[in-house]
């Protein structure tokens, strides 16, 4: 309330300032040469000041005086034609009154309700560290100051891992797991957070990292079900289609009938029976938004979402394909949608801006074997 | 709330500027006096809002406001206070609004000193400087808003780029913005006497100061953006004829041709038509600069801002005010009555001369700089213009007007004697001769063409001081008497002076560095000496540190003359944490005018490193030229007499100069 009160404030300021000239009006103004006819004396006096002090010569300074003098005869002479104003328009200056006041609100309100954000509060960094309260940031902020001073307390880092993963900080969030595991020993929780943050970061494919990860959790606790269930998409993504089939059934099986992931692995387990192609809705998604936006869709509109971002990619590599990430985006997710051929393609395209032998082309021929797409013949 | 008072405070800005655009030329067709004085009031009030938001945007920095952004994007908590203000303008949406700052500054500076301008050319004026303020406000609200809130707002700031925390970038886009903008004050005038069908010689007297103060703060921004590409980039260059720089350099030559001629036509009335063009071409260059810059259409180390729907904006922007301004010339030109009449030896045809060639050499500048971007857009072909083309094309044009510079002033007015003047500028030609001949036995062995370059320097700061000489009458008359008419001399005779020798000092430095500097580059390890420019550098290690948001590793060199161990050098690389950028500290001394300059490469093996050492002699006397034209372009503006130029039958030189004098 008090922002629309200064806001009313200083747009009144600016209308009286405004409107007062307006107010004021009432002599006509002076003629518009007189100005220059006080210009052209001064520079009389000049001349005369210079002839004086001994800069210029007499025979100079006359015939600089004669052309002066003509300006000023000129200059005096128009003063003559111009007829003297009427008595100022009343109409006219009502009128600008009202443009005054109208313009000013109007302009003023419609474009700051369009690119303003009314009733947000500054908020100076100082003020937010002192007293954080709920704000994430300001929290990860700390505790990251704190791991920066102290980088082997593995609690720091056990904690912030799922915090990166929920704010979208994949990356982050593979180093701080990394980070907690190395000091703190593996756990499930923290070998599945691990290997799950390492499947969002390759957009949804269970990389042979990831699946080392899940294999160690599920020999320390062989019922995690977040562990079962990347492993047997792993399966499901690689084609194994059999043996995904008996792990997510066995999933099923030994989940609480009220599991929230208990729809997802049905889903799963249906696509398998049912045969249909280009199933595997990746759990992870490039950026949080797109998680966001994925989380509302259904299953066929999340594919068609991920199809015209691989498409997209795929026109944007066309067009410039000096981008080492894009390909090796490109060749995962047609993994992901169980293209393989066409992952096989986008190899051999990829390879062509980035030679087999460069260090580019090696780390695509990497990528390929381990997502087990056949390299040969792709390198000649 | 601050922040959204800011905020709401440029949008009102936006509203004013709109009511500051509309009215006062209405009251300027009506004569209607109410209409016109709210031009004045309005433009104040217009500055006092912008610079209300742009104080509350330098708060937001100031605290790490982390909501806001712009901030964000281009700050960091652990950054150094002066680093947090200057990144402000250190990005697009804030140089923006500095952009709009001085220029609503200098509508403002019209308005409180504009009482001598006849009321209906002041409105006229004002009113212009609006609709470039209105187009600004708008394309700063709706595509580049530096007010944007983030929220929830993030914990840490992404930080401004590492080449731009440094002192000289804090201080250059300010000095070259008030350069760029102030031309504006120029068009304006220019645009108001086209609308009223009307100009004359106090037309002149009036744009003098503006066109002056523009001129110099421009100078003095090339000249610094130049410096710290030197010592900041780490490549040892001081120009590279970047578009960027092209960007800024185009206006300053338009800048110096406009005002040269005004100056013409505020003694004699003449090239009056001209100057309304040269005025209109100095701003429209700056305008052109502001696009090819902020609009992400070049690629280069200076282009920090990429988004097309800007480009698009501002095109649109550069369009209508170019436009519409040749428009309006076309129109209105054959309405203004030319003036007087000259020979072609006289005054008036010295700075003729000099408007062509600057002029032409505008146009080559600008070619070279649009070229790339043309055949980019029709062929797709990617080419760079690179120096050579420069500097045969600018350089070969630069000739003759360096050589004319010392006439210039010694010419009179109306018709002049090239004989005479000849005559008197024996001895700069003869000093400037000598010098040269003397530096080129000196440094022993360089080219001839530098020879040719230094005795040039040295003849434009000999002629310029003839120029100074004569008009005192030294020799001719008592020494106490030719004091006397010296120090009364006007103040605007020495600006040109200064100018004048500011440019020959500079030209001394660019031919010195250019023919005589040595560049080594050399693995060393410690202990392994290197010769450069006389001097011996001894490489003693790497030592690590670190500073609030960046890490380093500086390598320490000792410098030693004959064996004995003077001086000694730091030169470090540094990595910005945030950005995980890299950038060089190059460490440089002073000896004299001359530099050693060390910059660090790649470490290759143990313990080794590639080490750039250049000698480069006389350096600063490029930029110290500059200071000297600055100098010459504050002493100028302090002189507030008139000007007369008294036309002469005979031979002599007159009263008032040339050059940055005016």
């Amino acid at each position: 309330m008090l922002f629309w009160i200064l806001v009313a404030i200083l747009t009144a300021a600016v209308a009286a300032v405004l409107i007062l000239p307006l107010l004021r009006a009432g002599e006509v103004p002076s003629s518009p040469h007189s100005h220059d006819v006080e210009v052209y004396r001064d520079q009389l006096d000049e001349l005369k000041r210079d002839q004086d002090s001994g800069l210029i010569g007499s025979d100079d300074a006359e015939l600089a005086r004669a052309e002066v003098a003509r300006r000023l005869l000129a200059a005096g002479e128009s003063d003559r034609n111009v007829a003297p104003a009427g008595s100022p328009r009343r109409g006219v200056n009502r009128v600008a009154q009202v443009f005054v006041l109208l313009c000013l609100p109007a302009v003023g309100l419609c474009l700051y309700l369009l690119t303003g954000s009314p009733g947000v509060p500054a908020q100076p960094l100082a003020a937010r560290l002192a007293d954080p309260n709920t704000d994430i940031n300001i929290l990860i902020a700390k505790a990251e100051n704190h791991l920066a001073v102290k980088p082997d307390d593995g609690a720091g880092w056990d904690l912030l891992a799922p915090i990166y993963m929920r704010t979208g900080r994949v990356e982050d969030a593979v180093d701080a797991y990394d980070r907690a595991i190395r000091l703190l020993g593996p756990t499930p929780a923290r070998l599945g957070g691990y290997a799950e943050a390492l499947v969002v970061q390759s957009d949804g494919l269970v990389t042979t990292k990831a699946q080392e990860a899940l294999r160690q959790a599920l020999s320390l606790d062989p019922n995690d079900p977040r562990s079962e269930f990347y492993l047997a998409l792993g399966l499901k993504q690689e084609g194994k289609k059999a043996e995904a089939l008996t792990a997510f059934n066995r999933l099923a099986a030994t989940s609480p009938a009220d599991a929230p992931w208990l729809p997802l692995v049905k889903q799963h387990v249906a696509e398998l029976t049912g045969g249909g192609a280009g199933s595997g809705a990746a759990p992870g998604n490039p950026s949080a938004e797109d998680v966001a936006a994925a989380d509302s869709m259904s299953a066929g509109d999340r594919q068609e979402m991920i199809r015209g971002m691989v498409e997209s990619l795929e026109s944007r590599l066309k067009e410039n394909p000096d981008n080492l990430e894009g390909w090796a985006r490109l060749i995962r997710s047609h993994v992901v949608l169980d293209q393989r051929d066409k992952a096989a393609a986008a190899l051999k395209e990829g390879l062509k801006a980035f030679p087999a032998n460069g260090d580019g082309g090696k780390q695509l021929l990497a990528l390929a074997h381990e997502l087990g797409i056949a390299t040969d013949g792709v390198t000649q | 709330m601050i922040i959204e008072l800011g905020h709401y405070a440029l949008v009102l800005a936006l509203a004013t500027a709109v009511i500051q655009a509309a009215l006062p030329i209405l009251g300027a067709r009506l004569n209607d006096r109410g209409l016109m004085e709210l031009a004045s009031s309005a433009a104040v009030a217009c500055f006092l809002l912008v610079a209300f938001a742009f104080a509350v945007l330098t708060f937001a920095y100031v605290t790490s406001d982390f909501s806001v952004r712009n901030v964000w994007e281009n700050s960091h908590s652990l950054k150094p206070l002066i680093y947090k203000i200057s990144g402000v303008w250190g990005n697009h949406e804030g140089s923006m609004l500095l952009w709009l700052l001085i220029l609503t500054f200098f509508s403002a500076l019209v308005a409180a000193f504009g009482r001598n301008l006849p009321e209906t050319l002041k409105a006229n004026v004002l009113a212009v400087q609006a609709w470039i303020a209105s187009a600004f406000a708008l394309f700063i609200l709706l595509t580049s808003n530096p007010f944007a809130r983030l929220i929830p707002a993030p914990g840490e700031g992404k930080d401004l780029n590492p080449i731009l925390q440094d002192v000289g970038l804090a201080i250059h886009p300010p000095l070259l913005y008030l350069g760029y903008v102030g031309f504006s004050v120029c068009f304006s005038f220019a645009i108001a006497a086209l609308i009223e069908g009307r100009i004359d010689a106090a037309w002149a007297r009036w744009v003098r100061p503006w066109t002056l103060a523009a001129w110099t703060f421009l100078t003095a921004g090339i000249s610094m953006g130049s410096y710290w590409a030197y010592y900041e980039l780490g490549w040892g260059g001081w120009w590279f004829w970047d578009p960027v720089e092209n960007a800024s350099f185009m206006p300053w030559l338009a800048g110096t041709a406009l005002l040269h001629s005004a100056l013409v036509m505020e003694k004699r009335e003449a090239l009056k038509i001209w100057t309304v063009l040269l005025a209109i071409m100095t701003f429209s260059l700056s305008l052109l600069g502001t696009f090819l810059v902020r609009s992400g259409v070049l690629t280069s180390v200076h282009a920090f801002a990429t988004d097309p729907t800007r480009g698009v904006f501002i095109l649109a922007i550069l369009v209508f005010f170019i436009g519409g301004a040749f428009f309006l010339f076309a129109l209105r030109a054959s309405h203004l009555k030319a003036g007087g009449i000259f020979a072609p030896i006289s005054r008036e045809g010295a700075l003729v001369f000099n408007n062509l060639i600057l002029t032409t050499a505008t146009v080559t500048v600008l070619t070279g700089t649009l070229y790339p971007l043309v055949l980019e857009a029709l062929t797709g072909d990617k080419i760079s213009v690179g120096p050579p083309f420069f500097n045969m094309t600018f350089g070969l044009l630069m000739l003759p007007l360096l050589f004319a510079v010392p006439f210039g002033p010694l010419l009179a007015w109306k018709r002049g004697d090239l004989a005479g003047v000849s005559q008197r500028l024996f001895a700069a030609v003869a000093i400037g001769l000598l010098f040269g001949t003397a530096y080129y036995y000196f440094m022993n062995g360089g080219p001839v063409l530098a020879l040719f370059g230094i005795a040039l320097g040295v003849y434009l700061i000999g002629g310029s001081l003839t120029d100074l000489a004569l008009r005192s009458g030294l020799g001719k008359v008592a020494g106490n008497v030719a004091w006397k008419r010296f120090s009364g001399l006007p103040r605007s005779a020495f600006g040109t002076a200064l100018a004048h020798i500011g440019l020959g000092v500079t030209l001394i430095g660019v031919v010195a560095v250019t023919a005589f500097e040595t560049e080594t580059v050399v693995e060393m390890k410690p202990g392994m000496t290197v010769e450069a420019g006389g001097y011996t550098l001894r490489f003693d290690g790497m030592r690590n540190g670190s500073g609030p948001n960046y890490s380093e590793e500086s390598g320490h060199f000792t410098i030693s003359r004959g064996g004995v161990a003077i001086d000694e050098v730091w030169s470090s690389k540094r990595l910005y944490q945030a950005r995980r950028m890299p950038t060089t500290e190059a460490g440089i001394r002073t000896f004299g005018l001359s530099q050693l300059y060390v910059s660090l490469g790649d470490q290759i093996s143990e313990g080794g490193i590639v080490v750039r050492i250049w000698w480069k002699p006389m350096i600063l006397s490029i930029w110290g030229g500059t200071l000297f034209m600055m100098a010459g372009g504050f002493v100028s503006l302090s002189d507030r007499r008139l000007r007369v130029g008294a036309p002469a039958r005979a031979k002599r030189p007159k009263t008032v100069p040339v050059g940055a004098a005016e």
